[in-house]
C-alpha cells in the first residue's frame, strides 16, 4: 500500500490548519485520497496543536505513534513534543523558532538542545527561519506557507501532490501574492541540517 | 472555512470538506428548510456553513439561545412539514433531552435529523458521554458515519428515512468525523420547502397523560417496522468478505480504523467485516452471518453500545461463539490504528505487530519539555478581569470560591489565576453558587460566567438567586461574542447567525429586570476601575447578604485583532524600557500575556508579532517600564466599540 503520513505540530494560531488544508486540497486536485485531522475549539488557544495529514491508501484519520513519515514543526518545542509520532529515521521540516509557553516560571529549553534531540531521531532534518523568510515575503503570518514550501521541496510528496496544484490552491487564499512568495522562498531556501 | 462557491460546487465534483461542512452539504442536498442549534465543539461548523448560504437558498438557519430551545424550534418547524435539523454537541443533547424524549412519542411530519457531535477523548468537553445511548432510551434510531464523505451521503438519506417513517433520527458524529477533512462528492440540490401548515391532531401532539399512553403504545407497535426498514441499508451497512469464521463488527468511524488495521496486518481477506452505520437498532441482516462465526469481535469507540446488543441478540439466536469487545478495545478515549491493530492481532492470535502499529514509543530517550496548555490570547479581556478580581478579593479579605463555567474563561483554572474552582456544565457557575451561598460559613461565592453562556442557561439560575436570596457575586464576562467556538453572534450582540441585525439584549437590563438590586459594569482594560468596582460589589454582597451582578464588558481580542488585520488597521505597540525593567516578573509570571517574553537577565520584552496593543501590561507594570512606542490608527480604537 502506498501512503504517506505527515504530522504537523506547532502552537495554536500559527496557521497549521491552513497549511494542512492547502496541502490536502492540492492532493484532492491531484486525485489523491487524503484525510486531515485537526484540532479546534478550546485546545487551539495558544496551546500545543497537532494536525494529522494522511494521503494515499488510507481509511483512518489519525497517524499511529511512530507512524509518521514526516514531521513538520512550526515551532521547535512542539516539534520535540510530537517527535514520538515520527518513525525512526523519518524526515523533519522545522521552523527555526522557539516560542516560550505562557506559563508562569517556565524555562524554555535551549534551541540547540531541541535541534540536537530532534535530529538524533530523524534521518533527515531541514531547518529554516520561517519568520525571517515570511517577513521577506511581506508578512510574518505567512510562516506556514514557508514551511509548506520547504515540505514540498523535500520531494517526499511527489507521488501524492504536485507543486503546481499547491500553488493553484495558494492563489485562492487571502493575500495570495504574499503567500505564494513565501511558499516559493520556502521551497528554494531550505538548507539541509543533518543527514544520517 | 469552506467558501460559498466551494459549498455550491457543481454536482459530480469532488471537494475537500471538513466533516461538519459535509454534514451541512448533506442536509442541503436533502432539502432541509429549517436548522437550529447552539455552538459547541465539535459541532459548530455545521450551522456556520449553513448560515453562510441560508439567505441565498431562502432557508432558516439560527443560533438558538440553547440546545433545548433549538430542538423545540425544530420540533415546531417539522410539524408544519418542513424538513428540519437540530445541531448540538454531545452535552447539548442533555440540555435538549426533555423535548427529545417525547419526540418519538409524537413522531414527526417533516423529515427530522438531530445531530449530536460527541467528543471522545474530551478535546473540548467536560465528559465523553456516548450519546448513542440516547437512542436506546428514546426509541430513536442512531446513525454514525465512517468518514466525512459518508457523513454527507448518510445525512442526505436520513431525511427521507425520517419522513417516510414519520420518526426522528439521531445522527451521531464525533470529533474525528466532524473535524476531519476528506474528499466529498457533491450531489444535486433540490427545491426547498421552507413554509408549511400545521395540521392539528391533539391526541398525537398534545401529550396529556391519556394521549401519551396511547402514543407510547403506537411507538412500541411501530418500532419493529423501523428495525426491519433498516435491512438492506446499503452502502452504509454492508458485509465485506463474507464466509470467514472470524467476524468483526465495526460501527461508524471504528470501521475506518478496523479496515486499515486489517489491511496493514494482511488479515483483511481472512476476516468477515460487518460494517454498520446503524449502532441502534442493528438490523437482522447484519447479524445473520454470526450464525456461522467461530469468534466475534465488536470494534467501537467509548461504550459497548453495539456489543451489548449483539450479545443479547446472540443469546436469542442461540449462538455459542465467543463475543469480544471491550475486553480488547479500550473504553476510555478515542480509538487509534495501533489500539485497533492490537485488539485485532489478539483476536487473530498474532503475537508481533509491525513497529508502526505496535503503539510503542519509537524514541530511545525523552527530552523534558515545558507544558504548553491552551491560554488566553494576547489582549484577552478575561486576563484583566482575573487580575483585578484577585486584587479585589485580597483587599476585601474574603475567602473566595470561584464557581466557573464553560468558555474561554475556563482557562482561568490554570496558573497563575486559578480563579475557576468548579467547572461542571453550561450555567453551572450561578447554579452551584446558589448552593454555595446558603451553605458557606466562612467562604465567599463568586460565579464567573460568559455572555453567551449567561443567555444559554445563566438566566434561570440568576432568577433563582434573587428569588431564594442567595448572596453571591456574579461576574458576567461579556466579550460581545461566543468566543471559544470561534466568534459566533449571540442574543447580546444584535446579530443573528446569518448576520442580520436584530435587537441586542442587555445583560444588565435582564439582571435589573429580574429584581437584582445591585448591578454594575466595568472595563477589564482599566485594571484600577475593574478592581474598585469588584471590591465595592464584594462588600455589598457581604454586608447586605444579597446577590450582585457585574458585567465585565470588553470585546474578544481575537475578533478585534482579526478585523483590524483584515482591514489593514494598525494597533498601537508597547515595548519594555529595559533600563526601567527590574525583572520582577509581574507581567510574564502574574499577568502572563503570551506576547510578553523573558530575557536571560529576567527582564521582559514584548514580541511585536503577538502584541495586540491592548496596553493592559503597561497598567500592570509596577515600575512603569512598559510604554507605548507607536500609536495605533484612530480606527483601531473604534473597532473595540461593540
Amino acid at each position: 500500500m502506498k501512503k504517506v503520513n505527515i504530522l504537523v505540530a506547532g502552537v495554536g494560531g500559527q496557521g497549521l490548519i491552513t497549511l494542512s488544508n492547502v496541502l490536502a486540497k492540492a492532493a484532492v486536485a491531484s486525485g489523491t485520497k487524503v484525510l486531515v485531522a485537526e484540532t479546534h475549539g478550546l485546545s487551539q488557544r495558544g496551546g500545543s496543536v497537532e494536525v494529522h495529514v494522511r494521503m494515499g491508501d488510507i481509511y483512518a484519520p489519525l497517524i499511529p505513534i511512530g507512524g509518521a513519515d514526516i514531521l513538520v514543526g512550526m515551532e521547535l518545542i512542539e516539534a520535540a513534543r510530537f517527535l514520538y509520532y515520527l518513525k525512526k529515521g523519518g524526515t523533519a521540516v522545522l521552523n527555526d523558532r522557539v516560542i516560550k509557553p505562557a506559563v508562569p516560571g517556565v524555562k524554555e529549553p535551549a534551541r540547540n538542545n531541541l535541534i540536537k534531540y530532534i535530529s538524533s531521531h530523524t534521518g533527515k532534518a531541514y531547518l529554516i527561519d520561517a519568520l525571517a523568510t515570511a517577513q521577506k515575503a511581506g508578512s510574518s503570518l505567512a510562516q506556514n506557507m514557508v514551511l509548506l514550501g520547504s515540505l514540498l521541496s523535500t520531494g517526499l510528496l511527489e507521488d501524492f501532490v504536485s507543486k503546481e496544484s499547491v500553488i493553484r490552491v495558494i492563489r485562492t487564499l487571502r493575500n495570495a501574492e504574499i503567500n505564494e512568495k513565501a511558499f516559493e522562498l520556502g521551497f528554494s531556501k531550505t538548507n539541509i541540517l543533518r543527514r544520517i | 472555512m469552506v467558501s460559498k462557491g466551494e459549498l455550491l460546487s457543481p454536482p459530480g465534483s469532488i471537494r475537500l470538506f471538513l466533516g461538519n461542512e459535509a454534514i451541512a452539504r448533506g442536509a442541503l442536498e436533502a432539502g432541509v428548510g429549517f436548522v437550529a442549534g447552539y455552538p459547541g465543539t465539535p459541532s459548530t461548523e455545521i450551522i456556520e456553513t449553513l448560515a453562510k448560504i441560508a439567505t441565498d437558498l431562502g432557508i432558516h438557519v439560527e443560533w438558538s439561545t440553547n440546545e433545548k430551545v433549538a430542538l423545540e424550534a425544530v420540533y415546531g418547524a417539522q410539524l408544519t412539514g418542513v424538513r428540519s435539523m437540530a445541531v448540538m454537541k454531545h452535552v447539548g443533547l442533555n440540555v435538549a433531552a426533555d423535548p427529545f424524549m417525547t419526540l418519538s412519542y409524537t413522531g414527526v411530519v417533516g423529515g427530522t435529523v438531530i445531530v449530536t457531535a460527541d467528543d471522545p477523548n474530551m478535546w473540548s468537553s467536560q465528559n465523553e458521554q456516548d450519546n448513542r445511548f440516547y437512542g436506546l432510551k428514546s426509541y430513536i434510531p442512531v446513525f454514525e458515519p465512517s468518514d466525512p464523505g459518508e457523513a454527507k451521503e448518510l445525512v442526505k438519506v436520513l431525511f427521507d428515512f425520517s419522513e417516510k417513517h414519520e420518526h426522528p433520527v439521531l445522527f451521531r458524529t464525533t470529533t474525528r468525523i466532524s473535524h476531519v477533512r476528506g474528499p466529498v462528492k457533491i450531489g444535486d440540490l433540490p427545491q426547498y420547502k421552507v413554509k408549511g401548515f400545521f395540521k392539528k391532531d391533539r391526541p398525537r401532539f398534545a401529550m396529556i397523560p391519556s394521549h401519551a399512553r396511547e402514543q407510547r403504545k403506537t411507538l412500541i407497535e411501530k418500532w419493529p417496522s423501523i428495525v426491519s426498514a433498516l435491512e438492506g441499508f446499503e452502502p452504509f451497512n454492508r458485509i465485506e468478505n463474507p464466509g470467514n469464521k472470524k467476524i468483526i463488527i465495526a460501527s461508524g468511524l471504528s470501521y475506518s480504523y478496523t479496515r486499515e488495521a486489517l489491511e496493514s496486518l494482511g488479515l483483511y481477506e481472512k476476516t468477515t467485516l460487518i460494517k454498520i452505520s446503524t449502532p441502534f437498532p442493528i438490523p437482522n441482516d447484519m447479524l445473520e452471518p454470526l450464525k456461522d462465526a467461530a469468534e466475534i469481535l465488536v470494534v467501537e469507540e467509548l461504550e459497548p453500545v453495539v456489543e451489548m446488543q449483539v450479545k443479547s441478540r446472540a443469546y436469542d439466536m442461540g449462538l455459542n461463539a465467543p463475543i469480544k469487545g471491550k475486553s480488547l478495545i479500550p473504553v476510555i478515549g478515542e480509538l487509534s490504528l495501533d489500539k485497533v491493530a492490537k485488539a485485532i492481532a489478539e483476536f487473530h492470535g498474532i503475537e508481533t505487530l509491525p513497529v508502526n502499529l505496535s503503539g510503542n514509543n519509537p524514541l530511545t530517550k525523552q527530552m523534558e519539555l515545558p507544558p504548553r496548555p491552551p491560554t488566553m490570547c494576547p489582549g484577552c479581556p478575561h486576563r484583566g478581569t482575573y487580575y483585578a478580581l484577585r486584587k479585589a478579593v485580597n483587599k476585601a479579605r474574603v475567602k473566595p470560591v470561584f464557581s466557573g463555567d464553560i468558555g474561554c474563561y475556563s482557562l482561568g483554572v490554570l496558573p497563575p489565576f486559578q480563579e475557576q474552582d468548579t467547572i461542571i456544565e453550561m450555567g453551572g457557575s450561578i447554579g452551584l453558587g446558589n448552593g454555595f451561598a446558603h451553605t458557606f460559613e466562612q467562604q465567599f461565592p463568586i460565579a464567573i460566567i460568559g455572555d453567551s453562556t449567561f443567555f444559554h442557561s445563566g438566566i434561570t439560575g440568576l432568577v433563582n438567586a434573587v428569588y431564594n436570596k442567595a448572596p453571591q457575586l456574579i461576574i458576567v464576562l461579556d466579550n460581545r461574542v461566543t468566543g471559544m467556538t470561534g466568534e459566533q453572534p449571540h442574543p447580546g450582540t444584535g446579530l443573528t447567525a446569518t448576520y442580520e441585525e436584530t435587537t441586542p439584549i442587555s445583560i444588565k437590563e435582564i439582571a435589573k429586570g429580574v429584581g437584582l438590586e445591585y448591578v454594575d459594569e466595568f472595563d477589564p482594560f482599566d485594571i484600577d476601575q475593574s478592581f474598585k468596582t469588584i471590591y465595592k460589589a464584594i462588600l455589598y454582597v457581604k454586608t447586605n447578604r444579597k446577590p450582585a451582578l457585574l458585567v465585565a464588558r470588553r470585546a474578544c481580542a481575537l475578533e478585534i485583532d482579526r478585523r483590524a488585520k483584515r482591514r489593514g488597521i494598525n494597533n498601537p505597540l508597547y515595548q519594555v524600557v529595559t533600563d526601567k525593567c527590574t525583572g520582577c516578573g509581574v507581567c510574564y509570571n502574574a499577568f502572563t500575556c503570551p506576547a510578553i517574553m523573558v530575557r536571560d537577565d529576567k527582564k521582559a520584552y514584548i514580541d511585536e508579532t503577538l502584541c495586540t496593543g491592548c496596553g493592559v501590561c503597561a497598567e500592570v507594570c509596577p515600575f512603569n517600564a512598559i510604554v507605548k512606542v507607536k500609536e495605533g490608527d484612530p480606527e483601531w480604537y473604534d473597532l473595540w466599540n461593540i
